[in-house]
């Protein structure tokens, strides 16, 4: 009898523990529910469209933002294959990009692609592969509306542009009748007259580099500054450069020395390189003095073209260097020289050279000379 | 015999402006201040060269170049775009619609735009 009792009072006890555990179990099944809610809360109402798939590519969740810009409804779409859901006219260039071609089940990997899904609508899509350290787990996929950032750089682009033919138009007008003038179009003029005609002349020509500088620096921060690129000699390019500054180099009598060897080609915006060199070239003139040397000299390793100018220069003061490829920035030894310049040309060469996957870079000493360097990289093709 | 050149330039001193160093040069120079005028001039006065500019009251230079290359009568007259607009696009475009240069005004002086007629007109 009092063996029965024990075991009936275990009995309980087991009761209350399986009841304890239940009640534990049923209270983290509440706080799954609860977190799914939350984060399903959140999927929701983000802007991006979100969209995630399960290991066959399926739609396993997808929220509003991403069904509008799909243009699908809600009803019926969990479990549908993701490839079907692309399956419209509108999206064809979407689903050429992220399913593959062969294997309509299988998802490529892609990060922040571009396309339009109509006229006036742009979005950037990246898709993900999820996956822990044994299987793969599906794809998260989102959808990003840049419509507006495309608005707005397509204003940027029209404005400075409209601006740079504004600002273009009166000093073309300067530059033809001062032009005219001098060419003796409309009379003779004296000596003196024409001294001071050619310093306005020359005023005038800075005004118009200027507003070419502005524009490529407006197309830099558009993040389209190269355009065409081919595969190339740099040589060409830098013979191009070297022919059209004869002239400079001769009022300053100074000596610019060209070494070349044969060169691999490289991928280059040919007139965007130009004005790199022009750019280099330019300064180490600028900042030479009357009957200085230049030393250009191209080379290559296994994987760049290095391009090197060596100037006997003023140099760039030490305190100073780091700041050297800064918009706007110009040193102070050389704005004391009374030497024109914009402070953008170093800024501008910089970003074409990173455009091209490569680095610039210097070495400098004040009133021993400077050099520059970039490489870039030689063609794969 | 003289060659006739069409300037089609909306601003009226670079209009005067390049007028007068044509003349100089000798030759015989129209001149239009709008798109509609430009188109109707080329058609009439059958011009050896046309200088277009691109921002035009009316319909603008590209308009003015797309017309004129597609009418049989005047596809063949060479047209040199001269305007201050000089982004990739824009010349781009110009090449693609049948211009045979493309001069930013503001880096070519009276002179050298002169030059450049001669040798499309030789």
């Amino acid at each position: 009898m009092e063996e029965l009792l024990t075991k009936s009072e275990e009995l309980r006890n087991v009761r209350v523990a399986l009841l304890n555990v239940l009640e534990d179990t049923d209270d983290l099944r509440k706080e799954a529910v609860d977190e799914r809610n939350k984060t399903m809360t959140i999927i929701e109402n983000l802007n991006d469209g979100v969209i995630l798939l399960n290991k066959n590519n399926q739609v396993e969740i997808i929220n509003s933002p991403a069904l509008e810009v799909l243009n699908i409804k809600r009803e019926g779409v969990l479990g549908i294959p993701f490839a079907n859901l692309l399956d419209k006219e509108e999206l064809a260039e979407i689903k050429k990009a992220i399913i593959d071609e062969k294997d309509h089940k299988k998802i490529k990997d892609i990060y922040r692609e571009e396309f339009s899904t109509s006229k006036d609508r742009h979005v950037e899509i990246t898709s993900v592969l999820l996956r822990d350290e044994l299987e793969e787990k599906g794809f998260l996929i989102v959808i990003h509306d840049v419509t507006k950032e495309k608005l707005v750089e397509r204003m940027k682009t029209e404005f400075v542009s409209v601006a740079a033919h504004q600002l273009r138009t009166p000093l073309s007008a300067i530059k033809w009748t001062v032009r005219m003038i001098l060419d003796g179009d409309v009379g003779s003029i004296n000596e003196e007259q024409k001294e001071l005609l050619e310093k306005t002349y020359i005023s005038n020509e800075r005004m118009i580099r200027l507003i070419n500088d502005l524009l490529n620096v407006s197309r830099i921060e558009e993040g389209r500054l190269l355009y065409n690129q081919e595969e190339v000699q740099i040589e060409d390019v830098l013979e191009g450069v070297v022919n059209a500054s004869q002239e400079i180099l001769r009022n300053k009598n100074i000596k610019l020395k060209v070494e070349k060897k044969e060169l691999p080609k490289v991928i280059i915006d040919k007139e965007k390189m130009g004005l790199v060199i022009q750019n280099l070239l330019e300064n180490a003139v600028k900042y030479t003095h009357q009957g200085g040397k230049i030393k250009i000299s191209l080379d290559n390793d296994e994987k760049n073209v290095i391009f090197k100018i060596e100037d006997s220069g003023v140099g760039i003061p030490k305190d100073q260097q780091d700041r050297i490829f800064t918009k706007f920035f110009r040193a102070e030894n050389v704005t004391r020289m009374e030497t024109d310049g914009t402070g953008l040309g170093l800024y501008t060469t910089k970003n074409i050279i990173q455009a091209h996957k490569g680095e610039i870079w210097f070495e400098s000493e004040e009133n021993k000379g400077t050099t520059f360097y970039f490489k870039i990289p030689i063609s794969n093709k | 015999m003289m060659k006739k050149i069409l300037l089609i330039e909306d601003d009226k001193f670079l209009r005067e402006l390049m007028v007068k160093k044509l003349l100089t040069m000798e030759y015989d120079v129209v001149s239009a201040v709008d798109g509609e005028s430009g188109l109707s001039m080329i058609k009439e006065s059958k011009p050896d060269v046309v200088l277009l500019d691109l921002i035009l009251p009316g319909i603008n230079g590209f308009e003015v170049l797309e017309r004129a290359k597609q009418d049989p009568e005047t596809a063949d007259i060479p047209v040199i775009i001269l305007s201050n607009l000089g982004q990739k696009e824009d010349i781009e475009r110009g090449q693609e619609l049948g211009a045979v240069d493309f001069m930013i005004k503001a880096h070519f002086t009276p002179q050298e735009v002169a030059n450049k007629l001669k040798t499309i007109l030789e």
